[in-house]
């Protein structure tokens, strides 16, 4: 497939068959202004400028390209290196999509922000461009992650932001973003919702490839000067999938570049307690997407299970679903077992401890870098830190901190 | 002339307009919520809707999630719920039976949905998450089989986006009253009454309006302007106060509130 094809979302926000706007008629002034705001200001030079601006001063870009050179050496095969997302103010990738998204909730004039996280990655990352400008905040959590996550929490809080907790269905991300829905249809007028993945109605899956493919582009240009060619494998951990959408699209065209997608495992792919909808899901509508979700028969969101609370997701983008369908990415899934194994090799090879949702990349990694060649490279998408985690590996571990 | 369309002749001509109940199909079980619907019938109800219990229920205030989560509880599924208005339609072929409930459960049945509905003999369906940009297709299939879709129309909908809405609209309108989810407060002003008048002038299919409607005053008051109320997050919440051993006394202080209700609107 070349970049010349390829030219999703469509003038109706679809990826093929999947994507579109499935919301409540309320909500569909609000996308289509946001849809208006971003098309007029994405190849505006001062927006451009603007952005380019906060990304290298607030952020810390360009995130270092790093050789993981004893893992590489432990592991006997293919070359491991990893881009350093997690280097970022913040800790992870997702504060590329709120540096963008909180100044197009400005040009719309809109004082009052709200999103929903999971991990608590993109609540902090949302409280913390908000309080720099200035905003309201509030963000919608569900209660169980709010347990998991509590460092992010209370991070959020110290930013002046409200953590709201959501207690409906299973209290985790999907709640969470329900919640954050109902929110918005209440307060349009002056409310920007900031959705943190790849998800949603159009326009957000484009608008939150399009921040976070800074990866991407900056991955080309330091595999030209570091590795003097681009890698074999790319690989990210797929959630609702930003960060992996953000390395992979400025790469779609590039075919000797494989991609590969590791959604959440949980207990095993086949004892159905996962959260992996690429890998054992059907098409459905959800949080206003068409896209491949965890449900049953008659059309209810079933449970997710992963130890990570960033993945732990029923649904994923619309683009992610395209491009599983025409087989341009490969989607793996790594379980909760192999993730935190990851977890701990990383942290004690190389003295960075990732996140647990990008453990799961990790381990995928890990799984296929000895059986190859040792000339070849594979790049992971270091997502994010693994700081916030340590209460939840300890207690999934047995210990008390 | 289809059942919707009967019920408003002769509520024009009647001088009277419509009182649409919204109740939860399997809330509090299957066979307690098909005995509201048939009490709700002959209190005197004009169209009922029924609503699809979905797991995510994005656009609903706590009264419906919870009598959605309440209904899911008992494992209800869209063919249990057919089968259930299919019951009601043969004892009532002139009732309007209206599916209202989330685009995944209908996807649920695949291409046989259409004939599904119209094998129940469904009049039609709201689907909260569909609206008019994706909903091409979908129309076209249901129309076919004689089905309306009932659209809603809220107050952030733009003039040129209503008379797209109103140019594939059939059976009803539905205006929604608020900016928010259902069962919200609703405040009635001016601007409300100022819409649903300007949309009537529009169309002349009938306008009903839904949500924050919980007392008699402001069905009256909602009536005015328009064709008829929809009345769904009082009813859900009362029938959430009792179990389904409880039908007989739940139905009479429900058959109280719809007798207050008609008296307000008639």
């Amino acid at each position: 497939m070349s970049k010349e094809n390829y030219n999703f979302p469509d003038k109706d926000g679809r990826y093929g068959d999947f994507g579109g706007k499935y919301v409540s008629e309320t909500l569909i002034s609000a996308l289509d202004q946001l849809e208006d705001t971003y098309d007029k200001v994405k190849n505006d030079k001062s927006f451009i400028a603007e952005v380019k601006n906060d990304l290298e001063t607030f952020v810390g870009r360009p995130s270092p390209l790093y050789f993981a050179q004893r893992w590489t050496k432990n592991l006997g095969g293919a070359k491991i290196y990893l881009k350093r997302e997690d280097l970022n103010h913040t800790g992870a990738h997702k504060i590329n999509n709120t540096v963008g998204q909180v100044l197009l909730a400005k040009k719309m004039g809109k004082k009052r922000i709200i999103a929903e996280t999971g991990a608590g990655q993109h609540g902090v990352a949302t409280a913390a461009v908000a309080a720099r400008h200035g905003l309201e905040c509030i963000i919608f959590m569900g209660e169980e992650d709010i347990e998991r996550q509590s460092p992010n929490v209370y991070r959020m809080k110290l930013l002046g932001a409200e953590v709201c907790a959501v207690d409906s269905g299973t209290k985790t991300l999907k709640d969470a973003m329900n919640e954050a829905m109902r929110d918005w249809v209440t307060n349009v007028d002056d409310t920007h919702y900031i959705i943190g993945s790849v998800a949603g109605p159009h326009p957000y899956p484009q608008i939150v490839r399009d921040f976070n493919s800074i990866v991407g582009v900056e991955l080309k240009g330091q595999s030209r000067e570091v590795l003097g060619r681009y890698p074999d494998k790319i690989i990210a951990c797929v959630g609702g999938g930003s960060n992996a959408m953000g390395i992979f699209y400025p790469f779609l065209k590039d075919n000797s570049v494989d991609l590969i997608g590791v959604e959440a495992g949980g207990s095993g792919v086949e004892s159905g307690k996962h959260a992996a909808p690429l890998s054992d899901g059907s098409v459905g509508v959800l949080h206003g997407m068409k896209t491949y979700l965890m449900q049953d028969e008659g059309g209810q969101i079933l449970s997710t299970h992963s130890v990570s609370a960033g993945l732990d997701y029923p649904g994923v983008g619309p683009e992610h679903s395209y491009l599983r369908d025409s087989g341009r990415v490969i989607y793996e899934a790594a379980t909760d077992d192999e993730a935190l194994d990851s977890f701990h090799d990383l942290t004690k090879t190389e003295g960075i401890m990732p996140a647990l949702e990008t453990a799961h990349a990790l381990a995928f990694a890990k799984k296929i870098a000895p059986s190859l060649d040792k000339e070849e490279i594979i790049v992971v998408n270091l997502s994010g830190r693994g700081d916030k985690d340590m209460a939840n590996v300890a207690k999934v571990e047995g210990l008390s901190l | 002339m289809n059942a919707i369309h009967k019920v408003f002749d002769s509520l024009k001509k009647n001088n009277r307009k419509a009182l649409i109940t919204y109740s939860i199909a399997g809330d509090p079980d299957l066979d307690s919520s098909e005995k509201i619907i048939r009490n709700f019938i002959h209190s005197g109800v004009d169209i009922i809707e029924v609503g699809v219990p979905f797991s995510d229920p994005m656009a609903e205030g706590p009264s419906i999630q919870l009598g959605h989560e309440r209904a899911l509880k008992n494992n209800i599924s869209l063919k249990d719920i057919l089968e259930m208005c299919f019951k009601i339609k043969k004892d009532h072929p002139n009732v309007p039976i209206v599916l209202m409930g989330y685009m995944n459960n209908f996807l649920s049945l695949n291409e046989n949905l259409f004939s599904e509905l119209k094998k129940h003999k469904i009049d039609g369906l709201i689907i909260v998450d569909l609206p008019y940009v994706e909903s091409t297709e979908f129309l076209k299939k249901l129309n076919k089989e004689g089905i309306d879709l009932i659209r809603l129309i809220s107050p952030t909908t733009t003039n040129e986006r209503v008379s797209k809405i109103l140019s594939s609209s059939s059976g009803y309108l539905y205006y929604i009253s608020l900016k928010g989810v259902t069962g919200s407060e609703l405040k009635v002003s001016d601007e409300l009454e100022k819409r649903v008048l300007s949309i009537k002038e529009q169309t002349d299919l009938p306008v009903v309006v839904g949500f924050g409607i919980k007392d008699a005053i402001t069905a009256k008051k909602m009536s005015f302007c328009s064709d008829g109320v929809v009345v769904g997050s009082l009813l859900v919440d009362e029938i959430s106060k009792f179990s389904s051993k409880e039908d007989n006394i739940m139905n009479k202080k429900l058959t109280s509130i719809i007798d207050e209700l008609k008296e307000g609107i008639a």
